[in-house]
């Protein structure tokens, strides 16, 4: 044959709604492994053949320091913050202490960093800052994964690696306060529709 | 082209339903159909239905770039004053678009004709992309059909591809659909493989269940932010919902674009024919409410007179009306020397503007009329996908033939 016209392969499998929703969240997972510091990533890298290098914990805890000065919420109030993330768990903003501007000027402690792998995904290493949650967990930035500890290692969906927005709006897959639903599917433009949308 | 008579595979319909292909017989006629297959040659394939679709495409996307900077224009193709912003940002950003089916007029020999392109939400992209592809290979085992045989269907392969183009790695994507109907729901799971295929992530969410956050965002059926929207909905309704005035604030990315609205529109016939008045693979196509007059021996709007005096003695042999928005085949009808001689039952879209076209006569084979539904992916024409209809209007239960490509 002089040239194929056809896929090598196609997905044969229709798996239907519940499949496809529960396949996306569930499957989507990587290795992750979470240290409280600097020195204990450097030093579980030294003494395990993991995912990661000591070089990867350097790297990593410098992206995740930066991302979480970026990307943790700000409070206006110490009482405030520590309402969202627990009492003692909060501090000063260093940003707004450098720029001297601002009336958001709290924020989160920095409580460790989470360590993701990414190669099956073409990535490498990818990482997130931590911080405490009101109910003595820890999570995100962005808040939408919270986990137990923050030492140790296991599996976690790939969105927990996903920036946090520094910018109003929240981040895809992240959980939201819905004021309203049902505003798209009335389908106007056809008089009476018994069909589907497509065709 | 022809129509081959063909053995079954005497298990297909248990490997269709283990598949979770349910539609295959609908309302007591079979939807699926391989009791018989089209045969094209390599050169049909390529000359006559490929080149020319990829060119179509791109001659669509001229459209849409004179169309969204002009007032005339979006008002005739209807689109609600307040997105016309919307409309034009989309094009005007560079908002890559995914798929389309264009459906062609074509028996082997001349120019294959667009009737029309269902470029915003077209379905049956399951039966084309998988389970025609899985026929094909099954019948060349089988000893059915040579192994030399193939068929145009790279959809999938290009479905992956355009995926990890136009989203950034690992991007979550929500898919929306009418959950209780199956053809659309297999069309958007076919295009969810394809995209987790190219390492994005793939969310069903119903689309009554989607909602509008405090912070004007929207949200899925689970309360989850939607960054990426995959709608099989078409933007004609969708720009006339409610939540439609949270599209713009919303950071919503949406696939199609919504410049895919001026494509989808049944006035983009006339559009392509003013600006490519002639061309090989389009019909004659105007406003009806430019040249009706015209017809009944008055004049045509002096914008169209020219072409219509061009048109006229095609138009008079026999055309098409339809709505500008509608889908599978409702609304339409077809006269002949100036006679109503075929229409379809379904009214629900006409009363809407009605665009009027050549009539090019669909082929018979053994009593049923094909149409080809050329199936675009990026810009470019991947595959293909043959529905037959007895009635020369192709509506909503019309059966998918198989294909492959001999000689």
């Amino acid at each position: 044959m002089l040239k194929r016209k056809r896929s090598r392969h196609v997905a044969l499998v229709l798996a239907g709604t519940a499949t496809l929703a529960l396949a996306a969240c569930e499957d989507d997972r990587v290795d992750a492994q979470s240290f409280p510091d600097l020195q204990s990533c450097i030093a579980a890298a030294e003494e395990n053949s993991l995912f990661f290098t000591a070089e990867d914990c350097r790297t990593n805890f410098a992206a995740a320091q930066e991302e979480y000065l970026e990307t943790a919420p700000r409070y206006e109030s110490k009482e405030l913050c520590e309402q969202q993330h627990g009492a003692g768990n909060c501090g000063d903003d260093p940003v707004a202490q450098n720029s001297g501007g601002g009336g958001f000027s709290f924020m989160p402690l920095l409580m460790g960093y989470m360590l993701g792998s990414m190669m099956s995904r073409g990535g490498g290493v990818f990482s997130q800052p931590m911080v405490r949650t009101a109910d003595g967990r820890f999570a995100t930035p962005k808040g939408d994964q919270s986990f137990a500890s923050n030492r140790g290692a296991g599996k976690v969906p790939t969105q927990t690696f996903t920036r946090a927005p520094s910018t109003l709006g929240k981040p895809p897959l992240s959980s939201a306060a819905v004021a309203q639903r049902g505003g798209f599917g009335q389908s106007s433009t056809a008089r009476s529709s018994s069909r589907g949308f497509g065709g | 082209m022809e129509k081959i008579t063909l053995p079954e595979r005497p298990d297909w319909r248990i490997e269709a339903e283990a598949l979770g292909f349910t539609f295959a017989d609908m309302g007591g006629e079979p939807y699926w159909d391989e009791t018989s297959a089209y045969r094209l040659t390599l050169q049909q394939i390529e000359e006559d239905i490929e080149a020319p679709s990829t060119e179509l495409h791109a001659l669509c996307r001229e459209a849409v770039a004179k169309a969204v900077l002009s007032e005339e224009w979006l008002t005739r193709l209807d689109i609600p004053r307040p997105y016309w912003d919307l409309v034009e940002q989309s094009w005007s950003n560079g908002e890559p678009e995914l798929y389309g089916r264009m459906d062609l007029a074509y028996d082997g020999k001349g120019p294959a004709k667009l009737l029309e392109y269902n470029a915003d939400t077209p379905t049956s992209l399951y039966e084309s992309a998988s389970f025609q592809w899985l026929w094909l290979e099954e019948q060349q085992k089988r000893g059915v059909l040579s192994p030399d045989t193939d068929q145009f269907n790279a959809l999938h392969e290009a479905l992956v591809e355009r995926w990890a183009e136009i989203c950034e790695p690992a991007t979550e994507i929500h898919f929306a659909a009418d959950k209780s109907n199956p053809e659309d729901y297999a069309t958007v799971e076919a295009l969810a493989w394809a995209a987790r295929e190219a390492g994005m992530g793939a969310h069903f969410t119903d689309l009554a269940g989607i909602g509008v956050t405090e912070e004007g965002q929207f949200a899925d059926d689970k309360d989850r932010v939607i960054g990426t929207l995959f709608k099989l909905y078409p933007w004609e309704d969708m720009l006339r919902d409610d939540f439609a005035a949270y599209l713009q604030g919303s950071g919503l990315r949406c696939i199609e674009p919504a410049w895919k609205a001026i494509l989808s529109n049944k006035g983009l016939l006339p559009l392509l024919w003013e600006m490519f008045p002639g061309h090989p693979n389009l019909l004659p196509a105007f406003f009806e409410a430019d040249v009706a007059e015209a017809l009944k021996g008055g004049a045509p709007a002096p914008s169209v007179a020219d072409a219509f005096a061009a048109a006229e003695e095609q138009l008079r042999a026999g055309y098409v009306t339809k709505p500008i928005f509608s889908r599978e085949g409702a609304g339409v009808s077809i006269f002949e020397r100036g006679h109503e001689t075929e229409r379809t039952q379904d009214d629900s879209y006409s009363h809407h503007p009605m665009i009027l076209q050549a009539l090019a006569p669909l082929p018979e084979y053994s009593g049923f009329h094909p149409v080809l539904g050329a199936w675009i992916v990026g810009e470019a024409c991947v595959g293909l996908g043959i529905r037959e209809d007895r009635a020369r209007i192709t509506h909503n239960l019309s059966r998918f033939k198989p294909h492959f490509i001999e000689g």
